[in-house]
């Protein structure tokens, strides 16, 4: 293989894994703070994905000006999926691992379905965008514009979450993580906390559903095709880690892109969970888990 | 008792009125009608559909078989029932709904179901049961080489889809002088991908022509950007994707975005053939050649197609396609057998199938005809190759048919 044959197997492992990360971004999030795993993940992102498309078809603003107002659209949502069923399964006194399961997977189905119901299940993409199939050619190594735009949001995203911790909130989200009963005695309202990292995750799963949606196709099913990548990378780079989480979607999508040239390419994510194997048997908590 | 006899009262009034009116022949349809490929199985749903109101209902005679309307009139006018099922597209639903369609719903046939991996748990139902599969658009050309008795196939498979691509390939190359010398394989690891890219693999061979590529990948991945690396690399003269409609616009975008531009894309039909396809990949589909079993603009030749396009397209706001079409038309042979058989008896359908023979020009298809030999393949079916022009699908090839030159940059 040439060298730059590489390097662009190498760029593309980038570009790809920066956007698995900031799809599990939201994840993590919600995981760490409330050990909650939100099996409808995937279909916010979809959410997302729609919302955008709709607002798109709607008023032919280019995607980027609508994603602050998608973000907001989750961000909201988050917070009621929050306060109508997520604080209600945890208000079960029996079976809870089990209660929180079943409402979020009934969640995604619910969703999917009504995606279906209201958009039909045909394939739909957004064309037409500033930066849509435009790439960048840097001697000889191609870079897809509307995937270099997602890496960059993706690491702006990450920088935000980052500073969002050093804030008071910030401070009272990593306090309720830690001991959620002991933040009550301190007039740290969990419930409000609870809500707002919803929201947040929820928001940020949003911008990586607008960012996607610039170069991929938007579909009922499309959750589904990332959920399972964010899983792993939020169990590979720790639960709660949101650095973790980066470490991991980058490891990740190097891992996938040169598995896929050593071996056939529908063997790709073979690479990716003997890893992910390796490290559930070796070190559980994850490459950058703290607990 | 007194229910039972107050309801016999009301059956035996109903069936009075009604002048002895026919059973209704229940036919299962098994699509996925929820899922990745929803949108095809949805599709299937309204072509049956607007068949079934074709054999059923009064109206101006379609110059197709079963075109005239009014019922099975062997059957005392007896109407075709379809009970549509929904397979996710999952062999192992697929293979309950079968079992449910058959034994609860009493159908007679079974028709379905796109995807070939379905199809193949379908069949073992049906022949099981012994009821008649009628295999619309499954291509995968294992299915009927498994000793079937009660598996027919109206469409052609992609043995036949793949030779008529490579005839297509000798006599373009003849015309113009631009030989295929290589070809890259692209396929999804299923059932259609691997018997499609055998075929190919096969005919390659057969005529000196250099696999330069062999990418099987994992259907609906997140990228395909490693697999559009590896064409790249192999740059043959041909590319020949095999692959739903996500990858298919999945992989266009992905070539465009490491600046490759395939000098020809010769699809096995499948998601290439979709109107999502077209308007996802916009101006990356121009140029892109597929097989079809299907020639919308063949109109001359089959005036049964306007009337039936324009009936389809009032239920669901698009042309029929090359899905849609075989769909259409397996309802209709089904159909034409069961009323020849003159019973709804699964033994006496199947006769009545073996002994089928129909005219291409009763169909609205471009074939020959319709006549299944002893595996249950129609052997009549002749697929065209169409490419694709401001957003739409022409037919190029056979020439005779043709209705626009090919666009050919192979050699350029």
């Amino acid at each position: 293989m040439s060298l730059d044959a590489m390097l662009q197997v190498a760029a593309s492992g980038l570009l790809m894994g920066l956007i698995y990360a900031l799809v599990a971004a939201g994840l993590s999030l919600i995981f760490g703070l409330m050990d909650v795993v939100n099996f409808a993940h995937g279909e916010l992102m979809m959410i997302a994905m729609y919302a955008v498309f709709s607002l798109w078809q709607a008023s032919g603003l280019d995607p980027f000006i609508l994603l602050p107002l998608v973000a907001a659209l989750l961000f909201g949502l988050g917070m009621a999926i929050y306060r109508l069923l997520i604080a209600r399964a945890l208000a079960v006194r029996f079976n809870k691992g089990m209660v929180q399961i079943f409402a979020t997977f009934g969640l995604a189905i619910f969703i999917r379905g009504l995606a279906q119901m209201i958009f039909g299940g045909e394939f739909r993409s957004i064309t037409g965008t500033w930066l849509g199939g435009r790439t960048w050619n840097l001697a000889g190594i191609y870079l897809p514009l509307p995937q270099l735009a997602a890496s960059l949001v993706c690491l702006l995203a990450f920088a935000g979450l980052l500073l969002i911790g050093r804030t008071e909130f910030g401070r009272a989200l990593e306090a309720t993580r830690e001991d959620r009963e002991a933040v009550a005695l301190i007039g740290i309202d969990r419930d409000r906390i609870f809500a707002l990292g919803w929201g947040l995750g929820a928001a940020t799963v949003g911008v990586a559903g607008v960012m996607l949606a610039g170069f991929y196709y938007v579909s009922p099913n499309v959750g589904a095709n990332f959920a399972l990548i964010a899983y792993v990378t939020v169990a590979l780079g720790g639960f709660g880690s949101l650095l973790g989480a980066l470490g991991a979607g980058l490891l990740i999508g190097e891992v996938e892109a040169i598995t896929a040239q050593l071996l056939e390419p529908s063997l790709k994510q073979v690479g990716m969970f003997a890893i992910y194997l390796a490290v559930l048997m070796f070190r559980p908590r994850g490459l950058f888990g703290k607990i | 008792m007194k229910r039972l006899i107050l309801v016999a009262t009301v059956a035996a009034t109903a069936l009075a009125t009604a002048h002895a009116r026919a059973e209704d022949i229940v036919i299962g349809a098994i699509y996925p009608l929820t899922g990745n490929a929803a949108q095809v199985g949805l599709d299937a749903k309204a072509a049956y559909e607007v068949e079934a109101d074709i054999i059923n209902t009064t109206h101006a005679a379609i110059p197709m078989v079963m075109g005239k309307g009014g019922g099975l009139d062997k059957l005392g006018g007896a109407k075709i029932k379809l009970i549509f099922a929904d397979s996710q597209n999952d062999p192992q639903k697929a293979r309950a709904e079968a079992e449910r369609l058959i034994t609860q719903e009493h159908a007679i046939a079974i028709i379905g179901s796109y995807t070939s991996a379905t199809a193949a748990t379908i069949s073992q139902v049906t022949e099981r049961y012994e009821v008649p599969y009628m295999s619309a658009d499954n291509s995968s050309p294992s299915l009927n080489q498994r000793g079937l008795k009660w598996f027919f196939r109206t469409s052609p498979h992609d043995e036949m889809f793949s030779a008529a691509m490579f005839n297509f390939f000798t006599e373009i190359g003849q015309k113009t002088g631009h030989k295929v010398k290589s070809v890259a394989l692209f396929y999804e690891d299923s059932i259609f991908g691997s018997d499609s890219s055998n075929v190919q693999r096969k005919l390659a061979a057969d005529q000196k022509i250099d696999v330069a590529a062999d990418v099987k990948y994992r259907a609906n991945s997140p990228s395909l950007s490693a697999e559009a690396q590896k064409l790249k690399a192999a740059n043959a003269d041909v590319i020949l994707p095999s692959s739903y409609t996500s990858d298919a616009i999945l992989i266009l975008k992905a070539m465009a975005e490491i600046g490759y531009k395939p000098k020809a894309i010769m699809a096995q039909a499948a998601g290439f053939q979709e109107q999502a396809f077209l308007t996802g990949a916009g101006d990356l589909a121009e140029g892109a050649m597929s097989r079809s079993s299907f020639a919308l603009d063949a109109t001359k030749s089959r005036p049964a197609i306007a009337p039936v396009n324009a009936l389809y397209k009032a239920k669901n706001n698009k042309d029929l396609n090359d899905n849609t079409s075989r769909d259409v038309t397996a309802l209709a042979v089904l159909a034409d057998a069961i009323n020849r058989a003159g019973s709804a008896k699964p033994e006496d359908i199947r006769k009545a199938l073996t002994e089928t023979n129909i005219k291409g020009s009763d169909t609205i298809m471009p074939w020959a005809g319709v006549k299944f030999d002893e595996t249950g393949q129609n052997t009549l079916g002749t697929p065209v190759i169409q490419q694709v022009k401001g957003g739409v699908y022409h037919t190029i090839w056979p020439f005779d048919v043709a209705v626009m030159d090919p666009v050919w940059n192979v050699g350029q």
